[in-house]
């Protein structure tokens, strides 16, 4: 007989939370989709906008991760652990209100990044809808292992996205888009929806509409190419063609981009903090060394923790979401037209 | 039974003091920084390695579905060569096998060996009162240091010359100035007069062909040539998924492994089928002629032939431990061979960590600890799918799958 082997109790709480809740955090789904309020976009049709709730959700794992951090490793560390599971151990319910609060600022930006995902893809003219319940992707449950929570949840995200008459899915984030389009058709059967990421579809309408934007000020960039859409999907090209559409805007490369970007640190995080946060400052230098203002990401676990990385290690770099900055440059434009 | 939440708590101990250590900080970024250098300008000098290494994918593929034959093969052949040729199952029986050989009080060399750290042979060896010298400028630190390897090709890639100087002048009792070149030349005094008094060699084997029963050994500091040469009998101790069909696959797979690990050519290349031996008198062959007089072959099962049969996880077994995907993962850089176990580090490591060195318990922690980000998948030769065998282990480990306690 082998005695149970030990597993970080942090993975424990992602798994029955997306089993319980259709999501990681927990959260409400009139908190996943608070975006979309006022925003008049369809509840039904072909084409739909796919956050899976992970932009809503990323001040939470924020939150989840400060406390852990500021638990001291060791003993105390793994006894947070226990404190957490002991809290959220009635099904995980509580998490959104013990740290809702908390990320109460940082809830506010990553909420904003999916409306302005939203308005620019209807600012482009492309129709879209959403759904007002939607279910969390799964990838943490294939990352951390839980492979028949993730066979489970698929089958219910399929039956979802059917009965909302989708076929084509625009996935927001890199996450989403891997799990879809590579290990979806491993884990269940008829997932048979286009999945195109966000960034294609701005680079694709951009590209046939000719349409330019800009900038009202220069300003200079620089992209961290995150590791689930560079390395797994092969997308690098999209981004820059994104980038050289906005006038005023110039993209100063890091050493190590595509295909070759660096993590950012996020995976470790639930998990190993501090190393993640080691992992986060090694890449916010090698961003800043560009000499850019801001480093553009596309991911949200990407910016979180470049953001509290660049933070902890004092360097001085802005991290902003792609979509800001083109959400930004069509604003300008407009107002100057 | 291992209590399995202090080994993870400890792995992660390791993991933090590792990263955070500034010395640790100065001898890996001069790694770091000299790899990329080298590997870029060996690639360049010869582009042909890229189209090579899919090859050398296919072959360890195919190795890997022959395994059992292939034993079968590579004893045969080594055996009418004239070596004596050992099959051991686990860690245990190697040891017992090379404790039958060797005996007690000897003085033995060691070339660099992987599969050795993974039996802990050295550390076996010693406490049945043998001396044991590791020769490899890098393990020889490593051993002073009381440390265990940290990469697969450089062990003390870590360890900065400062500290190498600290190490050496409290070794040899004498000041040791902190520059490269006097302190690979005090080793190398003290290391020379030790070949010519052991009574083994030990060495592992980068890759062995079957069909010949030809062990290929890879170097640079000529420490192979000379453990293996030098003294009377010469103890190779090599895991199964080395063998590979052919002598020319053996040699595709030598010339890729040096490629990745970052050299342009390997400034010595050794061949060892057989003990030295000699036809020079009436054309009749006799075995123990200037080199060895003996060739002890040790193939070392130890989970691999299971490994190998595993649908999803024998792509680990394809691993060449050039040790490239190491230098650019971001755990590893922060870290070293800390991300990692006795013997194999990183993500693909972590598999063999698993099932082949530490076992589950040991590996968990190791598991949880990458990231998934896909850089090594980049830099490996034959492009092993290091995050896809790492959420496949995570499921397992969910299982309760054991192997080893």
């Amino acid at each position: 007989m082998c005695s149970k082997l030990y597993t970080p109790p942090a993975l424990d709480v992602i798994h029955s939370n997306t089993a319980r809740h259709g999501n990681p955090m927990a959260l409400a789904h009139k908190e996943c989709s608070s975006w979309a309020a006022g925003l008049e976009i369809p509840k039904k049709g072909k084409t739909i906008l796919y956050t899976g709730c992970e932009y809503q959700m990323t001040a939470y794992i924020s939150s989840m991760v400060g406390v852990l951090k500021v638990a001291k490793f060791q003993d105390g560390f793994f006894s947070a652990y226990k404190g957490m599971q002991a809290v959220t151990g009635k099904l995980g319910i509580d998490l959104a209100k013990i740290y809702g609060q908390v990320a109460g600022a940082d809830k506010k930006l990553y909420e904003d990044i999916v409306r302005k995902a939203a308005l620019t893809l209807k600012k482009l003219d492309i129709d879209f809808a959403y759904m007002d319940r939607e279910l969390y992707s799964g990838a943490l449950l294939y990352e951390y292992g839980y492979f028949d929570g993730l066979r489970e949840h698929a089958k219910k995200v399929v039956s979802q996205l059917k009965d909302a008459g989708v076929n084509r899915i625009i996935a927001l984030t890199p996450h989403s888009a891997e799990i879809f389009r590579k290990i979806y058709p491993k884990f269940v059967t008829g997932f048979d929806f286009e999945v195109v990421p966000y960034v294609c579809t701005l680079a694709d309408r951009l590209k046939k509409s000719g349409r330019e934007l800009s900038l009202h000020r220069p300003m200079t960039v620089t992209l961290h190419d995150p590791c689930h859409l560079a390395r797994s999907l092969k997308i690098t090209d999209e981004p820059r063609e994104v980038l050289k559409a906005i006038k005023n805007l110039e993209l100063k490369e890091t050493e190590f981009n595509r295909e070759k970007t660096v993590c950012c640190g996020a995976p470790c995080e639930l998990v190993y903090p501090e190393l993640s946060e080691l992992i986060g400052a090694r890449r916010v230098r090698e961003l800043a060394g560009t000499g850019a203002e801001a480093a553009l990401t596309l991911c949200p676990f990407c910016h979180a923790n470049l953001s509290r990385a660049a933070a902890v290690s004092h360097v001085d770099i802005k991290i902003v979401d792609l979509i800001d900055i083109v959400y930004l440059a069509l604003e300008d434009n407009n107002a100057r037209s | 039974m291992p209590d399995h939440k202090k080994v993870f708590q400890d792995y992660y101990s390791g993991l933090l003091v590792s990263a955070c250590d500034p010395k640790l900080e100065i001898g890996l970024a001069r790694s770091v920084k000299a790899y990329r250098e080298r590997r870029s300008k060996t690639l360049k000098r010869f582009p042909k390695t890229i189209e090579l290494a899919k090859e050398v994918r296919l072959i360890k593929e195919e190795s890997a579905n022959r395994r059992e034959e292939l034993v079968k093969i590579a004893k045969e052949n080594l055996e009418s060569n004239g070596a004596k040729v050992h099959l051991a199952k686990t860690a245990d029986d190697a040891l017992k096998i090379i404790d039958g050989i060797v005996g007690t009080g000897k003085v033995l060399v060691s070339a660099k060996t992987l599969t050795g750290e993974e039996v802990e042979l050295r550390e076996h060896l010693e406490s049945r009162g043998n001396e044991v010298w590791e020769t490899d400028i890098g393990q020889f630190i490593q051993q002073l240091r009381k440390e265990k390897p940290m990469h697969y090709v450089l062990p003390s890639l870590h360890v900065s010359r400062e500290e190498v100087a600290g190490l050496l002048t409290k070794f040899f009792g004498k000041e040791i100035e902190p520059d490269i070149a006097t302190e690979v030349r005090t080793i190398r005094e003290f290391l020379r007069e030790k070949y010519f008094k052991a009574d083994f060699g030990l060495s592992g084997g980068n890759v062995v062909a079957a069909d010949t029963g030809t062990i290929v050994l890879i170097e640079n500091e000529g420490n192979i040539r000379m453990s293996t040469n030098v003294p009377p009998v010469h103890i190779a101790l090599i895991g199964i998924d080395k063998i590979v069909p052919t002598f020319e696959d053996a040699i595709k797979v030598a010339e890729v492994t040096w490629r990745y690990a970052g050299f342009a050519i390997p400034f010595y290349l050794n061949l060892i089928s057989a003990p030295s031996g000699t036809a020079d008198i009436e054309n009749t062959l006799v075995y123990g002629s200037s080199g060895p007089l003996e060739l002890h072959v040790i193939f070392l099962d130890n989970g691999r032939s299971a490994l190998a049969k595993d649908p999803v996880l024998k792509e680990a077994t394809y691993c060449i431990k050039c040790g490239g995907c190491l230098l650019e993962c971001p755990v590893f850089q922060l870290t070293a061979g800390n991300y990692g176990g006795r013997s194999y580090f990183g993500g693909v490591g972590t598999i063999l960590s698993a099932y082949v060195a530490d076992g589950m318990s040991a590996a968990a922690g190791i598991a949880y600890s990458c990231a998934r980000c896909g850089r090594c998948v980049e830099e490996c030769p034959l492009s092993i799918d290091a995050p896809g065998l790492i959420a496949e282990l995570r499921h397992r480990i969910l299982k309760n799958e054991q192997v080893k306690t």
